[in-house]
């Protein structure tokens, strides 16, 4: 009965103060929407199972070399077929061990086609899914052999949207890739192992049984024996995979490395191993802002309790208990944080189900098929942490607070001594922690805004718009000398130009190689400079990489003639200021080899991924001629007339008129794609940070108004007995500023410490792509701005304080 | 004897939500430079209020009030502010220290509110009054390390630091045992033979006795203005001889 009354109490309160009941409700709804909506986020995409049976088991086995960079080795996540077989070999601490490789599919009706994500798996998979078709069969091991009947499993979804859920589909011939291949099975809907298949092809056996130097490389999937934990077996696999690899440095002059095995689950291999990083920083980040949001609701309603403290002196002096005290005050933060809770259940649900429905169709082929994103139990079940938190923090503190009280002190007239000495401590350290808070979210949304707005008005320097961007693997056993290889680019390309829609095309490759310049000496303890180098076939101009002098490749730049280089403007600028580099002679070391080439002609800058971070000019390229450094593995670019449809058809019928087996490693896409998803999520993220940072700012606003008002409230009375001894209004608004001001220093001063050491990390790491100066404008900007709203917020509850007249100020209780 | 004070025709009002209170209704008083006033009456009657409009911490709602010569009714917020910090010193019934602030801090704050006071001028008048009330000793300590007596003598100080033209004390021996208002009343008894002007709020007849002139209010309304001469006018004991006698 008791327990009515206070809850009817409380509700009374509430509604009699619905400016307080609205902004404390708005507090804690955005603080606990925003740590439950990166709770369940990131929980979603981390951590969740795989939704297939033995789901937890399934591990996906990559590797890593430990000393060479991503550009040097772009399969070094990759196990090659014959790393894979040794290992099978000796291994003793797998039950399922097998391969796949993950790359699009070409599927073509009449006159059209489109790419469909596609996994090429052997004959284990499906087993290690643990998942049967709903009709026909899976891929079997003689599916695999060479000669085999080409054959397709399909999923659900591709047997819906793209065969018109054709009773008949089993044993349907559909062409992909060009070739005729036999529809053997259908999986059930949402199967989309390992990530996003639509269709699953099987692996070819002659790719498989390859030598060491000319191994297909392969994603791999496992699952460990029951007695053996996942450090032990990645202790034993990695052990024999550096084995393997020691022996192709020592056989095949591959650069000094230590290659390691990683065992993840497969959420966690999706964001390459960073998850509990990432799940931890952001996680922090978001209770940072609910911590916020407490010590503000918490104060609020400390502020209320404290107007009620003579009502609650009066309570205790008649009998009330401790325990009665703390249930009846407590009421007031329990309603509203249960009500917060549940509007934020609501609001985290309808954010959860748009980002569900933005992200897939944002990134219709790149979102796995176990990335689903809602209310979940997870989500409830953190719901009701965070709620037990925020009542204990922001309803049952200040109650306890406040029901501990000396009754003599309220009780008895004008002795508000020792108690508000302790609220005053209190209060002041609170705005500290806030202002701390608050400017370090300040400061680093500025960093990471400023860092998005960069990446999106990046300026490359090249010009990819209505081009399109293929990468294809030569297989080297059926291509085997540079001669070959040469002739077969050269060729495509030509088909790829003779198309009407085109206006021109080249094949380029990206590495990182080390130079020397013949005319200036080179210390032996100097280590040679790595420069990047793009090996071109045709020439750069029409992707916006312009001839500033020389000239451009040509048809003779190859095997067997004199080898020449193209240098960027700012290289020539640096080694031959004030001349021409035309005919100067550098030395670059391709593939452990020195090459001694002339210098043809002079580009334009461009941004490459070393210098992503850099200024345009910052980093120097190096073009070589593709005809005489070839490479089996090339980036095809078309640029076509604007407005052409159709255009990922051209390559298609240009590939496959030549050879219909060879493999797309990427396929036809706009060369653009890549660079408008990171602008989009730039601009995305952009938004998050800012909507953070200006929340956190209205946190800061509410939380120290809401803090000088309790403090100026608790300081009434002094503020009537220092009016009585003379003071102006100005001194007693000049009294809290000052109080403030020392708050606001030690704040800022502990975040901007923090943001030093942090912007000293990062600017090291981005190699200058914020200058220095700007650090300080951002840091001026966060003071600036976090000043004028800490001054505001306590100059507005002091400026009502002292419009009250001193002999009610000295009655005030 | 010069007229210090002047009240004429003093009303104060207060509207409580519709409902007008006339705490003050047509009051005329004229308080001469040393005069040691008591003010007293029941509870309700207005002494408190009365007071507050003497020490400028509410304005009236009519009358006019002039402090030697000066008409202080409708000075601005501030203007009052600084006379208070200049012209009057309060006792109050509650001591009204400031917790957070020491004896010597305490004592110094009216005169902050002064400008063009060097820090030395202001430590000496400091050590100056707490000598006078006997609290020296005591200086470096907060108000909740001292007994009710003490703290009602710095209280007192620092209503002398500033040298005000009159003292204003509400009930300043409520809160304080028989011992305790001795020594107070014997400090008020002192300060007014060396020339202070006092203006004393009391219900007690025997501290209202002390003072030189009694006023006595009822319902807003002042009913009764007389001489006195309290018997041991000529023979005011020190503080030390109270508290002995006392204990």
């Amino acid at each position: 009965m008791s327990v009515l009354i206070d809850i009817k109490y409380s509700l009374r309160l509430l509604f009699k103060a619905p400016k307080f009941t609205a902004m404390t409700l708005s507090v804690l709804v955005g603080g606990l929407s925003i740590s439950l909506f990166t709770f369940s986020f990131l929980y979603s995409t981390l951590y969740k199972e795989l939704p297939l049976p033995g789901g937890a088991t399934a591990l996906a086995l990559t590797t890593e070399t430990i000393g060479i960079s991503m550009n040097m080795d772009p399969n070094q996540n990759l196990l090659s077929a014959y790393e894979f077989r040794q290992i099978a070999k000796t291994q003793s601490s797998l039950i399922e061990f097998g391969l796949y490789e993950s790359r699009d599919a070409r599927l073509s009706f009449e006159d059209t086609g489109k790419n469909i994500p596609t996994t090429y798996v052997d004959s284990g998979f499906f087993k290690f899914s643990r998942t049967q078709p709903i009709m026909g069969r899976t891929i079997q091991q003689e599916d695999m052999i060479v000669g085999a009947t080409p054959v397709v499993v399909i999923s659900y979804e591709t047997w819906q949207n793209e065969l018109s859920a054709n009773e008949d589909v089993l044993n349907m011939s559909i062409r992909l890739n060009e070739m005729l291949t036999t529809v053997i099975g259908v999986m059930p809907q949402g199967y989309h192992f390992p990530g996003v298949a639509k269709i699953w092809l099987p692996l070819n056996q002659s790719q498989l049984n390859t030598k060491q130097n000319t191994s297909s490389y392969f994603t791999a999937y496992a699952r460990l024996k029951d007695d053996i934990s996942n450090e032990q077996a990645t202790k034993n696999l990695s052990a024999v995979l550096d084995q393997l690899y020691q022996q192709s440095v020592e056989l095949y002059n591959q650069p000094e490395a230590k290659k390691v095995i990683h065992l993840r689950s497969y959420p966690m291999e999706q964001v390459n191993g960073i998850g509990n990083t990432a799940f931890i920083f952001l996680n922090a980040v978001a209770w940072s802002i609910l911590a916020l949001g407490c010590i503000n609701v918490g104060n609020l309603l400390l502020a209320r309790s404290i107007e009620r403290q003579k009502e609650t002196a009066i309570r205790a002096a008649l009998g009330a208990s401790s325990k009665r005290l703390i249930s009846q005050l407590m009421w007031e933060g329990v309603i509203i944080t249960i009500v917060g809770a549940i509007l934020s259940i609501l609001l985290v649900g309808a954010a959860l189900d748009y980002t569900e429905i933005m992200l897939h169709s944002w990134m219709p082929n790149s979102i796995v098929f176990w990335w689903h994103w809602g209310m979940d139990k997870e989500t409830l079940a953190m719901a009701i942490v965070v709620t037990l938190v925020t009542i204990a923090l922001s309803a049952f503190l200040p109650a306890w607070r406040s029901a501990h009280q000396d009754i003599n002190t309220t009780l008895r007239d004008g002795t508000r001594g020792a108690q508000s000495k302790k609220a005053g401590r209190l209060s002041r350290l609170l705005v500290t922690i806030q202002v701390f808070l608050v400017a370090f979210l300040m400061l680093i949304g500025a960093l990471s805004g400023y860092v998005s707005q960069s990446f999106i008005n990046l300026e490359i320097g090249d010009d990819y718009s209505d081009t399109m961007r293929v990468t294809i693997n030569l297989p080297i056993n059926k291509y085997k000398t540079p001669q070959e290889q040469a002739q077969l680019f050269e060729t495509l390309l030509d088909r790829i130009k003779s198309d009407s829609s085109v206006i021109d095309a080249h094949a380029t490759t990206f590495n990182h190689f080390p130079i020397t310049l013949s005319e200036f000496d080179y210390d032996d303890s100097r280590e040679r400079q790595s420069i990047d180098t793009f090996t071109v076939i045709g020439d750069t101009e029409f992707s916006g990489i312009k001839l500033v002098a020389g000239r451009h490749f040509n048809r003779r730049d190859k095997i067997g003639a004199r080898k020449v280089v193209l240098i960027s403007q700012s290289m020539a600028n640096r080694y031959w200021p004030g001349e021409s580099a035309l005919e100067k002679n550098i030395t670059i070391e391709v593939e452990g080899k020195d090459e001694s080439l002339y210098i043809v002609g002079v580009v334009s800058n461009r941004m490459n991924p070393r210098s992503i971070f850099g200024k345009l000019d910052s980093e120097d390229e190096t073009y070589i001629s593709g005809l005489q450094f070839i490479n089996p593995r090339q980036r095809i670019y078309y640029k076509t007339i604007k407005g052409s449809v159709k255009t990922e058809g051209i390559f298609y019928r240009a590939l496959f008129e030549i050879d219909r087996n060879i493999e797309l490693a990427q396929t036809v896409q706009p060369a653009e794609r890549n660079r408008n998803i990171m602008r989009d999520s730039m601009r995305l993220t952009s938004k998050v940070i800012f909507g953070t940072g200006l929340f956190s700012l209205m946190l800061a606003l509410v939380g120290i108004y809401g803090l000088t008002a309790n403090s100026v409230a608790q300081r009434t009375h002094e503020i009537g007995i220092r009016r009585a001894v003379g003071a102006t209004d100005k001194n007693i608004i000049n009294m809290f500023i000052k109080q403030g001001g020392r708050q606001l220093i030690t704040g800022l001063g502990l975040a901007l410490l923090l943001f030093a050491l942090i912007s000293a990390v990062f600017h090291e790491f981005s190699v200058g792509l914020i200058p220095v100066y700007l650090y300080f404008v951002l840091a001026s900007a966060v003071v600036i701005c976090l000043s004028l709203i800490v001054m505001l917020a306590i100059y507005a509850p002091t400026r009502k304080a002292v419009v009250m007249e001193p002999s009610s100020a000295l009655r005030y209780e | 004897m010069s007229a210090l004070i002047e009240l004429k025709d003093i009303t104060k009002t207060f509207l409580t939500e519709e409902i007008e209170t006339r705490a003050i209704n047509s009051i005329n008083i004229t308080i001469n430079k040393g005069e040691y006033l008591s003010l007293s009456g029941q509870s309700g009657c207005g002494k408190s209020t009365l007071l507050s409009l003497l020490g400028l911490l509410d304005a009236s709602t009519s009358g006019t009030y002039h402090i030697n010569g000066v008409d202080v009714s409708s000075l601005t917020r501030d203007q009052r502010a600084k006379i208070r910090s200049e012209q009057i010193g309060f006792v109050f019934q509650s001591f009204n220290l400031i917790s957070d602030l020491t004896i010597f801090e305490n004592v110094m704050l009216p005169l902050t509110y002064q400008s063009g006071l060097s820090k030395q001028v202001i430590t000496d008048k400091v050590n100056d009054v707490l000598a006078k009330v006997e609290m020296s000793h005591r200086k470096d300590h907060y108000p909740s390390q001292l007994s009710g007596g003490q703290q009602q003598r710095v209280a007192v100080a620092r209503a002398l630091v500033n040298d005000p033209t009159i003292i204003l004390a509400d009930e300043p021996t409520g809160n304080l045992d028989s011992k305790n208002a001795q020594a107070v009343l014997a400090l008020f008894d002192k300060l007014h033979q060396d020339g202070a002007t006092i203006c004393m709020v009391t219900h007690d007849p025997v501290s209202a006795k002390r003072a030189s002139r009694c006023l006595e209010m009822f319902d807003g309304r002042l009913i009764a203005d007389n001489a006195n001469i309290p018997s041991h006018r000529n023979s005011v004991p020190s503080l030390e001889a109270v508290e002995l006698a006392a204990s």
